[in-house]
């Protein structure tokens, strides 16, 4: 019998559990205040890494979709349908965060602009993937047609943002090489913490969401063997 | 038995599903209607006052490409209805072809059945709302058949999934309108260029990137129909 928590997961709780407070210590006492946007600058110590870990579970997303293909095995489909739910739950910190912020620096809540409308397409996209999921009238089906738009919602994604920067750009750029006004070390060294703190929640939150998903595999295997 | 050819595989169900169109000009009708009255609403809708100040050339992009993405929505929706009515979805996987081929033949069929659709819808639409195009029409049938194959290739994929779980149109848009982003972008850039009377080449990224898009869910869809068709 596996046990239900593994020690990895259980080291992978304990750290997360460290890492959320040193990261609320960096965003808000350890990062200085920055000069033109004031307090408020400090969401983006959440809002960014909110972002990379959507882009991370997409990645995750579209690996196990194209693997569960191939093999055929549910054990990816639960992982599949883990970064899906994990993805969709940091899209939606990304979109609820990121007007808080546009709020007071831009003065509008929100704006048509590359990353809002590619983010907002992702969190759609999404959606549907778990709705498709939940419609479907078998397992395995359900688990085919995911697959299948997890492929296509990650070749997605990528080209809708370059499209809709063609068609007008307003996203601070932070990361963009040579960019004179690049971050104070502190500020790197507060975002480089939040970034690892969200990394640890978010490989914690795929990873329980997949055991979860393997048990009721399992679960539903078991019962559809007693029906026999 | 023999194994048919991919391309006559293609050929033979993009036919089948013509000829059904053609004899009960179910899914077609449907859809062009439709992109009547989302004309008829739009105007309800903006017409009034702000619209007033809107030159046509500002207008009938936005318009059109709004009633040609629903349209094809409800088009394509009906198309797969009838299959999964029938339930010969399951009958075409069992058919001795190459899956793709029935993907391809598919989407063969629901771009001319778009093209139809479009050859009514754009010269409406340019005369509800007074543009003028000022000749420029092999380029606006390229930028057309452009957008439109990259819409057939998404819908035809999204179509029969969204068929497998029996969800109509509210699936479907959900799936196909926010992931076609990138085709209704180039389709609305360059064809509000061609009515300000700028030429193709002002726009050839945009065309770039919709062909681009079109070809890479082409080949996408080509490798993961037969999981969707699967029983």
């Amino acid at each position: 019998m596996q046990r239900i928590v593994s020690r990895l997961d259980a080291l992978l709780l304990i750290l997360t559990i460290g890492a959320i407070p040193t990261a609320l210590w960096a965003a808000f006492l350890y990062a200085p205040t920055e000069q033109t946007m004031g307090a408020v600058q400090r969401i983006f110590y959440f809002h960014v890494p909110f972002a990379v870990m959507a882009y991370f579970s997409v990645v995750v997303l579209l690996g196990s979709s194209i693997v569960y293909l191939s093999k055929r095995n549910l054990a990816w489909d639960d992982l599949s349908r883990a970064a899906t739910e994990v993805c969709l739950l940091f899209c939606t910190l990304v979109l609820i965060t990121g007007p808080i912020w546009a709020k007071p620096a831009w003065g509008t809540w929100w704006t048509w602009e590359a990353r809002l409308i590619s983010t907002l397409v992702l969190e759609i996209l999404l959606i549907a993937a778990l709705m498709v999921r939940r419609y479907a009238d078998n397992r395995d089906l359900g688990a085919r047609l995911a697959a299948v738009i997890g492929i296509t919602i990650a070749a997605d994604v990528y080209v809708v943002h370059k499209a809709v920067e063609w068609w007008r750009g307003m996203h601070p750029e932070v990361f963009k090489a040579g960019n004179p006004r690049s971050l104070e070390p502190r500020m790197t060294a507060a975002l480089l913490i939040c970034m690892g703190a969200m990394f640890l929640l978010c490989t914690l939150l795929i990873r329980l969401r997949y055991r979860m998903g393997r048990i009721e595999t399992r679960g539903e295997a078991l019962r559809l063997e007693n029906l026999d | 038995m023999k194994r048919v050819s991919f391309s006559r595989a293609t050929w033979l169900v993009a036919q089948k599903d013509l000829q059904l169109e053609w004899r009960t000009f179910d899914a077609l009708a449907a859809s062009v209607v439709f992109s009547i009255v989302v004309l008829l609403v739009f105007q309800f809708a903006v017409g009034g006052g702000p619209a007033r100040q809107l030159s046509a050339d500002a207008l009938v992009p936005g318009v059109l490409w709004l009633a040609i993405s629903f349209s094809a929505v409800v088009g394509i929706a009906r198309s797969m209805d009838v299959e999964r009515h029938g339930d010969t979805l399951a009958g075409l996987f069992r058919a001795p072809i190459d899956r793709s081929a029935i993907y391809a033949g598919k989407l063969i069929a629901n771009g001319i059945r778009l093209a139809l659709l479009e050859v009514v819808l754009v010269p409406l639409a340019m005369v509800f709302f007074n543009a003028d195009l000022g000749g420029a029409w092999l380029e606006l049938i390229l930028v057309l058949a452009i957008c439109s194959f990259g819409l057939s290739a998404l819908g035809t994929l999204f179509g029969a999934i969204v068929s497998r779980v029996g969800r109509g149109e509210a699936l479907l848009s959900t799936l196909l309108l926010p992931a076609s982003t990138p085709l209704l972008l180039a389709g609305v850039s360059a064809t509000g260029a061609l009515f300000r009377g700028q030429s193709l080449t002002s726009v050839s990224r945009w065309l770039g990137l919709a062909a681009g898009f079109g070809l890479l869910y082409f080949f996408l869809a080509l490798a993961t129909f037969e999981y969707v068709l699967e029983e």
